[in-house]
């Protein structure tokens, strides 16, 4: 499975699968009167055989492994919800705290002086935002 | 005589005090961000949008073409100090760094900057006289005409950005499917919104953008874990008599190049330097120096860049279809103003089409003015460490998120997108033709239906219309040659292997 042509085929065939059998439950309709099903059936089907021609194809071709790294992306995905979550339960200003403190555990070296730093930073061009470009931010 | 007519009416829009200060910001920003490494101008312009939201239409418009072209004069500014490439500064990384290895950073970036004037000088000429007539070519396109256009563009596109035809279409078919998500215009359906009320208008541009783009860019940096060092050398920027009269006829040449090349669907910055530096290659006088830092392998490419970025405006503005992602994401910017780009645009928006192409203008000289003698200051920009720089681009993320809606709900969105951003930068598939496919998606199925609609169901109607089956009949040529290729291909790997086999047996 470490196969980057095999994989990526694949991905595409059950992206296509999400949306072909979603499709299904609406109407498809006729070609001279189509339902709302009908064009994302067709465009599925069309992902689903591109996903299959890949995955046959990884049989001919080079394997090339997949490398992927799941800590970064979870680090600043956790920030970035985390930022929401907390925005809209408290404050943007803690929300920007936290999402500098967690996202940055995914940088090569750590510090909290400078965190705060930065977090303070982020803080002043928020406010800025909000009385400068008018935006309707949440901060207190 | 009509279009110096039109163009003075453009700068009366473009010279006011407010739009020369939107435009000014455009260009520095944008410089500034396009700088800034992994993010080049898709990143750039869906960072920066948000911040246009509050400008009167005119005004946002020419900031983000502002915008978009400092991106690409900040891109090609790292590529030569620097050498680090992205999409749109590819060519310049060969000869501007050599030139930069040679001390002579300084006349590189002067090349650089002068031969965008000029490029894109010779591109707005274009654009103020092609754009109104392509505007009158498009009232003969019907609906299959649309789908066949599009499509085309899809192929175009896919192979240009990625080399690979099957995995640039595969992405744009994912873009058009996300693309779907949301009511239904012809029926009222809800479709693939998992009941959930905020789906119902659809997925927003800016959070895929974002996350394919801001997010996925921001990671691969993390993951790839390096350290810039910053650029210390000098910078002369005045060139000698001589050196100027090297840039004048490569820098034309590339224009001419660039501006052609621009108009073609799936065309743009990134093939015409390509071209414009093969070009070069063989006909320039100094064709024996290029690669080894001369200055016409700079300025050829420069000037081609700028004008395939002006230029690719023409199909977006006269037949209302974004031939790129850039420009897809224009066009997003472009609606959100409630402005339909078409052929109706310059008649219904005079003052908003030839504002914004003497703006462009405009923009060019702010950039020479005020981007090349400052540019030793923008540099400083690598001395701040990227620890400190993604907090804050992933900052801005969120706050562009968020300040569309007002709603913190688009942030786990974006999340989403930057989640399958990052999976499509390791199953190295280019989210750029995806950009497209969620842009057009919504008008190719509006054109299909309505073709199928108009024929009775019939195909047929995609092939005997003189316009359509000429396009489909391009487009099956290159998927042949693809297939083709790719026999050719397995076939000499075949080949290598059994000669191998039996050297081992």
């Amino acid at each position: 499975m470490n196969n980057l042509n095999l994989v990526r085929g694949l991905v595409l065939m059950a992206i296509a699968l999400t949306f072909g059998l979603g499709s299904l439950n609406y109407q498809i309709g006729h070609f001279s009167r189509a339902g709302p099903g009908l064009f994302p059936l067709l465009v599925s089907c069309l992902v689903f055989l591109i996903g299959l021609i890949t995955v046959v194809r990884s049989r001919f071709v080079q394997a090339e492994p997949l490398s992927y790294n799941m800590k970064n992306i979870a680090l600043v995905l956790l920030g970035l919800c985390g930022f929401a979550l907390i925005s809209e339960h408290l404050n943007m200003i803690a929300g920007i705290v936290f999402m500098v403190f967690c996202s940055s555990f995914a940088g090569t070296s750590y510090s909290v002086v400078r965190n705060l730093k930065i977090s303070v930073g982020l803080i002043a061009v928020a406010f800025a935002f909000q009385y400068l470009l008018g935006l309707q931010l949440p901060l207190i | 005589m009509d279009i110096l007519h039109n163009l003075a009416f453009g700068f009366e829009h473009a010279l006011t005090l407010q739009n020369l200060m939107y435009c000014a910001i455009g260009c520095v920003v944008g410089t500034l961000v396009g700088l800034l490494p992994g993010l080049g101008p898709l990143s750039t312009i869906s960072l920066l949008l948000p911040l246009t939201y509050s400008i009167p239409t005119t005004g946002s418009l020419i900031m983000l073409s502002g915008i978009y072209y400092g991106a690409q004069y900040g891109d090609s500014v790292s590529a030569i100090t620097m050498k680090i490439p992205h999409a749109s500064s590819i060519v310049a990384c060969i000869d501007g760094y050599q030139m930069t290895l040679k001390g002579k950073t300084g006349l590189a970036l002067f090349t650089a900057g002068i031969s965008s004037f000029i490029g894109g000088t010779v591109a707005i000429v274009v654009l103020a006289t092609l754009a109104p007539t392509l505007g009158e070519v498009a009232f003969l396109f019907g609906p299959a005409d649309y789908c066949a256009l599009m499509l085309f563009g899809f192929v175009c596109v896919s192979f240009v950005t990625t080399g690979s035809l099957l995995n640039g279409l595969a992405m744009a078919l994912i873009g058009v499917l996300l693309g779907t998500i949301g009511t239904d215009v012809n029926s009222g359906t809800a479709r693939f919104t998992m009941d959930m009320p905020f789906l119902m208008d659809g997925i927003g541009l800016i959070s895929i953008a974002l996350g394919c783009f801001g997010i996925a860019e921001i990671v691969k940096n993390l993951d790839s874990g390096s350290q810039l060092t910053p650029f210390n050398g000098k910078i002369k920027l005045m060139p000698t008599w001589a050196e100027f009269k090297r840039i004048i006829p490569s820098a034309l040449r590339g224009s001419v190049i660039g501006s052609f090349l621009g108009i073609l669907p799936g065309g743009g910055p990134t093939i015409a330097q390509f071209a414009a530096y093969a070009v070069d290659k063989r006909f320039s006088k100094y064709k024996d120096e290029i690669g080894h830092g001369a200055i016409e392998g700079v300025a050829g490419q420069a000037a081609a860049d700028e004008a395939a970025a002006r230029t690719s405006f023409i199909p977006l503005m006269s037949i209302g279809i974004p031939e790129n992602a850039v420009m897809a994401l224009m066009m997003g910017a472009f609606i959100i103003k409630g402005i339909q780009p078409g052929p109706n645009m310059i008649a219904g928006h005079p003052e908003l089409f030839w504002g914004l192409v003497a703006s462009m203008w405009v923009g060019n000289c702010f950039l020479v003015i005020l981007n090349v003698p400052l540019v030793r200051y923008w540099l400083s920009v690598f001395k701040i460490p990227f620890s400190v720089l993604f907090p804050s681009i992933l900052f801005f993320c969120c706050i562009g998120t968020f300040s569309i809606n007002n709603n913190l709900d688009d942030i786990f969105i974006t999340s989403i997108f930057g989640l399958m951003g990052y999976m499509f930068m390791r199953l190295k598939l280019d989210p750029a033709p995806l950009m497209l496919g969620f842009i057009l998606g919504p008008m190719l199925e509006e054109n299909f239906r309505r073709a199928l609609l108009l024929s009775r169901g019939d195909f047929s109607a995609f092939i005997t219309r003189p316009i359509s089956g000429t396009l489909f009949v391009l487009i099956a040529i290159f998927i042949l040659w693809q297939v083709l290729v790719f026999f050719y291909q397995s076939r000499s790997l075949m080949a290598r292997k059994q000669a191998e086999l039996q050297s081992l047996g």
